[in-house]
């Protein structure tokens, strides 16, 4: 079946979160992706997710630091439509094979590049592991946690929103190639990652009164969401929000047993000891029951409420949602065997996504990309994929 | 030129999941056009998250349920490459504006749902805010290190909203890639569960059994010894000291004997002597910069020069700051295209651009089928 980037290709040299997840969502619409790796392999190959973020592509290794690798690499950049790594900054103009370089051979690549940081930042070219831009952004002071202090997001969220301007650029260029047939440079970072996550939390208002800044600013306890997390009688948690979109069918009492908190509104001239009495009525009321049981009855009565779970028990036992739309996938692994990961999370109706195959081995593809495809020799690929 | 702007996008959307890819697309240089409610969107009362994800649209205040209300939405949506929304299962075939009707009129058109549980399965008549998706996909119970007898934690920004939302403008460029090459249009969804589920796609399950992944300690300081926050003398610092040599440098330059030894090490002196310290030795650290709850990182200079924070001048608010476009291409640059719209901004010049006169507009704008800001604004709707 036809995909949405069929005929794309996609040079993928970056490591980390980011890069990797950013390219996995054109992949799986049809984007040709050849991971491309220093010998040995990319450093970040150990980390557990890489089985799920790195598949859906080739991989073929070449070293950038010597003559044949390098030539190696600049003939596969002729024949690819987008460049995407990770590399601190100047890495790639300092190998010859950076942006202008790779452009002057191929004026149709697309060339995007995710940083720590943007280019002319004070902090360009200083590490960017993804914790260290959480403490340079600020996201590590924005959350409160079970101490005063900066937390540390077990969520690599900068990376998380780097994602995504990585791939919304690349399809931006290449949309705008159509009529200029011409590609051109994106840059993004995983500071601008961490800011694409704030905008709920940090705005400005000139002429704002304090009621439009208390509104998501950090509290302790954190927000309005935080305290609507409830502790079950077998020591699950579950997490009530405030709308499903439909009226509820029975009220919050009858099926939990403790009062439903009134509107805001009806609060306004209750005392902080009215207040916590009532959040302990709610709290002791879901005490008395079994998360599952509770959960499920409050979803049949039309409230918008999960259990909170352990990150693989949304796969197994599986959500029944994650389930019904596709999105539990079953990969073999040549190494692992059989994984039970996500989906494909874009659901084009007309060309859908697939998953293409396992993270590919180091060098899998060697042979038939760089004899099959360049006509290099078996001696020729020996050399271009050795270390210097 | 900008890369967008031969698109047109109507944006039908509300909250954060629904308008927030928009407004992306709207950057990037599409022509977004906001169908809002003749009473206004239920979300401008909630101050940031509403201001957050309007920016650079035009807008246009429509009554659906009203004929000829239902008839001006069909000749935008003739007028469109994109429809976009997060409407509940059902809500857009109730107002004859689902992927069938808007097919009808506009053969090659990209039709995007943003749902909240996705089309199918017994949940999916609910709709639900982000807090239901940091919990299904194991965000808050990892947040808070609940494995280690904590209760979860909810992380502050909302970021199932706004990953559902640029899935969204991932699957919309897709899918105009794909009508670029064939000149096919299709239908598209994306959720909040899908993107809660992306956030902790580093789940995977072998052969039944979880495998192992990093974990916060009970103190969410970090995941290991070399990759934490430590408190100093006067504050915290973060490292990040991955690999053998940084670890042996670390060891080194603290005369740390083990872990403990570590945080007792970095209570000796202030984030400013460890930064020259640790830079000096080779191991990558930043200070924990505090935002002052974003006004400090917003106006911070830096941050403004680069375009991460951007100015908007608000009718009725002032100044405006807020990030700015966050992805910077090199020959067709982004844009933050004005501030986010009042009720109805621009309902004439749309109405004007489907061939309306005056006159009808006027008429229109009598039966409540359309409004635009009058003398009565404020009164009607604050001041947003």
């Amino acid at each position: 079946m036809t995909q949405a980037l069929e005929g794309i290709r996609i040079l993928d040299l970056t490591w980390g979160v980011a890069g990797p997840l950013g390219v996995l969502l054109l992949a799986e619409h049809g984007a040709d992706v050849i991971k491309v790796e220093p010998p040995g392999g990319d450093p970040f190959r150990g980390y557990p997710g890489y089985k799920v973020w790195t598949r859906s592509r080739r991989s073929v290794v070449c070293d950038l630091k010597h003559d044949a690798g390098n030539d190696a690499f600049g003939r596969l950049a002729q024949t690819a439509d987008v460049v995407v790594e990770s590399f601190r900054p100047g890495v790639m103009e300092r190998l010859g094979v950076g942006a202008e370089a790779l452009a002057d051979a191929n004026p149709r690549l697309v060339y995007c590049a995710i940083e720590g940081y943007p280019r002319d930042h004070p902090l360009a070219g200083r590490p960017g592991y993804d914790a260290l831009v959480q403490a340079a952004s600020g996201q590590q002071w924005e959350q409160p946690g079970w101490r005063p202090g900066p937390i540390f997001l077990h969520m690599p969220m900068p990376s998380m929103g780097a994602l995504f301007l990585a791939a919304s650029g690349i399809l931006a260029a290449l949309h705008a190639r159509e009529r200029t047939g011409r590609g051109q440079r994106v840059d993004t970072s995983l500071l601008q990652g961490a800011f694409l996550y704030t905008t709920q939390i940090w705005q400005d208002l000139e002429r704002a009164d304090e009621s439009f800044h208390a509104v998501m600013a950090k509290t302790d306890p954190p927000g309005i969401h935080q305290p609507m997390i409830y502790e079950c009688a077998d020591h699950q948690y579950l997490h009530l929000s405030v709308m499903s979109g439909l009226e509820p069918t029975r009220s919050l009492e009858e099926i939990t047993g403790a009062p439903a908190s009134p509107l805001q509104i009806d609060m306004i001239d209750w005392s902080d000891e009215r207040r916590a009495e009532l959040a302990a009525l709610q709290r002791d009321a879901y005490k008395a029951h079994d998360r599952d049981e509770i959960v499920g009855a409050l979803q049949a009565a039309n409230y918008a409420v999960e259990a909170i779970v352990p990150a693989h028990e949304q796969f197994s036992p599986p959500h029944p949602q994650l389930a019904a739309n596709d999105m539990i996938a079953s990969v073999h692994d040549p190494d692992l065997g059989t994984t039970t990961q996500m989906g494909v999370p874009i659901h084009l109706l007309r060309t859908p996504g697939r998953i293409s195959g396992p993270q590919p081995r180091i060098g899998e593809h060697n042979d038939p990309i760089w004899g099959g495809e360049l006509g290099y020799a078996a001696d020729e690929i020996a050399i271009i994929t050795a270390a210097s | 030129m900008y890369a967008l702007d031969d698109v047109r996008v109507l944006d039908f959307g509300q909250y954060v999941a629904g308008p927030f890819g928009p407004m992306i697309l709207a950057d990037l240089g599409a022509d977004v056009i906001k169908v809002e409610p003749v009473r206004g969107d239920g979300m401008r009362l909630v101050g940031k998250p509403y201001f957050g994800s309007q920016r650079g649209k035009r807008d246009i205040a429509l009554d659906l349920k009203d004929p000829r209300g239902h008839e001006l939405a069909l000749a935008l949506v003739a007028t469109a490459d994109v429809v976009h929304h997060n409407m509940t299962r059902g809500t857009a075939t109730r107002l004859r504006l689902d992927y069938e009707a808007c097919r009808a009129v506009r053969e090659d058109v990209i039709y995007c749902n943003c749902y909240a549980y996705g089309p199918e399965g017994p949940l999916s008549h609910l709709g639900g805010l982000d807090p239901l998706f940091q919990a299904s996909s194991g965000l808050e119970y990892d947040a808070g290190a609940t494995h280690a007898g904590n209760m979860p934690l909810y992380y502050r920004f909302g970021m199932c909203d706004t990953g559902n939302a640029m899935l969204s403008v991932v699957g919309v460029l897709l899918a105009l890639a794909h009508r670029d090459r064939t000149g096919e249009g299709q239908e598209l969804w994306t959720s909040l569960l899908d993107a809660g589920t992306l956030f902790a796609s580093d789940a995977l399950i072998v052969d039944g059994a979880p495998i192992e992944r990093p974990r916060l300690d009970p103190g969410l300081h970090g995941l290991s010894a070399g990759y934490r926050l430590y408190e100093t003398a006067d504050g915290w610092i973060q490292v990040a000291a991955i690999g053998a040599e940084p670890m042996a440098a670390l060891r080194e330059c603290t005369h740390a004997a083990d872990d403990d030894g570590l945080e007792d090490a970095f209570r000796t002196r202030t984030s400013q002597q460890w930064r020259s310290t640790l830079d000096e030795a080779g191991v990558p650290n930043e200070i924990p910069y505090d935002p002052d709850a974003g006004f400090g990182a917003l106006s911070d200079p830096v941050n403004v020069a680069l375009g991460v924070a951007t100015e908007l001048e608000h009718p009725t608010m002032g100044t405006v700051r807020q990030h700015g476009t966050l992805v910077e291409l090199s020959e067709t640059p982004g844009r933050v295209q004005g501030p986010p719209p009042l009720v109805g901004q621009h309902t004439q010049e749309i109405l004007t651009e489907l061939g309306l006169g005056v006159a009808d507009q006027e008429e229109l704008r009598e039966a409540g089928v359309v409004t635009w800001p009058g003398d009565d604004y404020e009164e009607r709707y604050g001041e947003w």
